[in-house]
């Protein structure tokens, strides 16, 4: 297949043979993308129930602050080309699994014996990074490779859980928050990009 | 991309900024931020820790921009519950104080959400309140090793239990008279309060067991238990269990099994037990010194009935150790049924006496029925039931003679038989009161159509009796001239 920077058009490929692989690949992510925006929904209500109130009562809005390496999905994003959005659904996937250990790690203090909770979250890195790494194939695939290489932001994320560890346990609970809220939402996201992608007709 | 401006938490990033990396930290609540138009705020005391009915004070400190900002407005909840305004006060244009009093255990072991609000409900501040009790000691410390080859402990977690803090426990073990403290690892095996420690166990040396527990409020620890490791082993349940039935007997079960195998080079002695219940009931009952034997026959059952057996062991005496080793679990469920009995009645074992006439069952009515037609046909007349009550009485006795032979105990000797007993061997061990011989006028049980050949073969002996000797049988009956 051709390498055309920025072409998302299968069907606009001459290499036959490489099409029906990739449409399987396109659609294989789509619906790992729909699976995780499931699986992020519970963890997002199974992570404020083990909070205490307020966390979890309608109407509960802490301050959105910032989060080390992330930002929730820009409100022109729908509006961008969809080679760069799928990039930085890319990269957004490949920001949070650092994030969501730090979570996982200020859980284990607070709530040692909920166990699901600490599963939940490791299980939400291990996606992350495993639906992240699908959708810079797909793009590699079509040509419109990924920009990085991405590092992970270990020691930034370290100093990260260090400040709101010593900012206090309030301010982990809605670090915590924040996280798995910017998990579910880039999820979500990336599902609705992929969509656009996914051949129509039967699989 | 982060929006906004770093806190002081986050100028300690060094790393330049490439997209998407990290490149700051996180604005914590709490840290002031210049220049934004937003206010933040401090509580303090930031995560205290408290006793339950305790009191705390509070304050939540605004700063803002522009300077000035007012504590007027200001308000506070607890878990999500807005508090009375009566427990507030302004300390200051910038410090709204608060007091509670007599504080409950915290709601959850994260800690209770003590925030202060600005005046349109936004949260400005944060603190986590940790209200609970130190722990009590724990004690009952009991712990078995399976095969000797593992020690698992269990403990029960002081007095009272709930602390409402996270309370943390902490087996520890050493041998006696020397050697460190050692920590066990893997906890929660057998339940909450338990720990497995798999290996690099002592023989034949005592080792010194005991629990700590730590919260943020204290540390308890337990008694100190002493134990060898050999006068504390359990094996696997008996395997192969079998039950099966004794030839024809109906109130009897014979059930086997095979010693644990991993015990077998330890030189140790085992005893067993045995417990059985019927299939619908929940009542178990126990057979117990059953010794050192892999069979025993249940007796006293009930006919036609299923029954579920379970059989256990304790490896007592290992390497001449004097004390008796721990029981192992239950075997799984063995089931099996008695045969139905063939003679009427409730259940066939029951003992229950009869009172009065002997019941009239179906059995009754066929032998009047054959008995009658005797009359009419066999010219013999009066043959009465006297004679038939004479042959249930040698039926009786007949009985009670098989019974003792067979090694089935009378009541008040359970247990202590060894004995031939029936078909199939080995020793009864147990089970209920045999069924006492029935005076004549209780119901017997009996093979019905043994009854009728016999009912027959005796009317045609009283009739050619009849007919020999001329009218006058031997028994006493009339007979028609």
């Amino acid at each position: 297949m051709s390498q055309r920077e920025g072409s998302l058009d299968p069907q606009a490929d001459d290499s036959v043979s490489l099409l029906p692989h990739l449409e399987a690949k396109i659609r294989q992510t789509h619906s790992l993308a729909r699976l995780l925006t499931k699986y992020a929904e519970q963890l997002l209500q199974e992570y404020v129930q083990h909070q205490g109130d307020p966390f979890g009562l309608p109407g509960f809005s802490p301050p959105r602050l910032p989060v080390a390496g992330l930002s929730a999905p820009a409100p022109g994003h729908a509006g961008l080309p969809l080679p760069e959005r799928l990039r930085l659904d890319a990269a957004a996937l490949a920001a949070l699994p650092p994030l969501l250990d730090v979570v996982r790690g200020h859980q284990a203090e607070l709530n040692p014996r909920v166990p699901r909770l600490l599963r939940r979250l490791e299980d939400a890195a291990r996606q992350a990074r495993a639906l992240g790494a699908a959708v810079e194939t797909v793009l590699a695939a079509l040509g419109a490779a990924a920009r990085g290489p991405w590092h992970e932001p270990s020691a930034a994320t370290a100093a990260a859980a260090a400040a709101a560890s010593a900012a206090g346990v309030f301010p982990a609970k809605v670090l915590g928050l924040r996280v798995c809220g910017l998990y579910s939402e880039w999820v979500s996201r990336t599902e609705g990009d992929l969509s656009q992608l996914v051949p129509e007709g039967p699989a | 991309m982060p929006a906004g401006r770093p806190g002081p938490a986050a100028q300690s990033a060094r790393r330049p900024p490439p997209p998407l990396l990290p490149l700051l930290l996180l604005c914590v609540l709490g840290a002031p931020r210049a220049g934004s138009g937003a206010h933040t705020a401090v509580i303090s005391p930031q995560d205290p820790t408290l006793l339950i009915g305790s009191s705390l004070q509070a304050t939540c400190s605004v700063h803002g921009d522009p300077p000035g900002t007012t504590a007027e407005g200001l308000y506070w909840t607890l878990n999500g519950r807005r508090l009375p305004p009566e427990l507030s006060r302004v300390l200051n244009a910038s410090t709204l104080a608060l007091a509670l009093a007599n504080l409950n255990g915290s709601r959850q072991q994260s800690g209770d959400n003590l925030v202060c609000h600005a005046h349109d409900g936004s949260i400005l501040a944060g603190s986590c309140l940790y209200v609970g009790l130190p722990p009590e000691k724990p004690f009952n410390i009991s712990c078995w090793s399976k095969n000797m080859k593992d020690l698992t402990c269990r403990w029960t977690p002081g007095a009272h239990g709930e602390t409402f803090l996270h309370t943390n426990y902490s087996l520890k073990y050493k041998l006696r008279w020397y050697g460190q403290d050692n920590t066990c690892e893997e906890y929660h095996t057998v339940g909450p309060h338990s720990c497995h420690i798999p290996k690099d166990l002592a023989l034949f040396t005592p080792y010194e067991i005991w629990v700590e527990a730590t919260n943020r409020l204290g540390s308890a620890r337990s008694d100190v238990l002493t134990l060898d490791i050999l006068d504390v082993v359990t094996t696997d349940p008996p395997p192969d269990v079998h039950v099966s039935r004794v030839g024809g007997l109906e109130d009897q079960l014979s059930v086997r099994w095979v010693s644990p195998p991993a015990l077998k080079d330890f030189l140790f002695q085992a005893k067993y037990q045995i417990r059985y219940r019927v299939e619908d009931s929940v009542d178990w009952k126990v057979v117990d010194d059953v010794s050192n034997q892999t069979s025993c026959r249940l007796a006293g059952l009930k006919p036609g009935t299923v029954y579920f057996v379970q059989v256990r062991c304790n490896p007592f005496g290992i390497y001449g150790s004097k004390k008796a080793g721990i029981w192992s679990e239950w075997s799984h469920p063995t089931a099996a049924s008695t045969p139905r009995s063939e003679r009427p009645g409730p259940g066939g074992g029951a003992c229950e006496p009869r009172g009065g006439e002997p019941s009239s069952g179906p059995v009754r009515r066929e032998l009047k029925q054959f008995l009658g037609w005797l009359k009419k046909h066999a010219y013999c007349s009066n043959l009465s039931f006297r004679l038939y009550d004479q042959w249930r009485a040698w039926m009786q006795k007949s009985h009670k003679t098989r019974n003792q032979d067979e090694g089935i105990l009378p009541s008040g000797r359970r247990g202590a038989a060894r004995g031939k007993g029936g078909p199939g061997g080995g020793s009864v061990c147990g089970g209920r009161k045999p069924c006492p011989a029935p005076s004549t006028s209780e119901s017997l049980p009996w093979n019905p159509f043994l009854l009728l050949l016999i009912g027959i073969d005796l009317a045609l002996t009283v009739c050619l009796a009849c007919n020999v000797a001329g009218g006058r049988s031997s028994s006493g009956t009339t007979c028609p001239s």
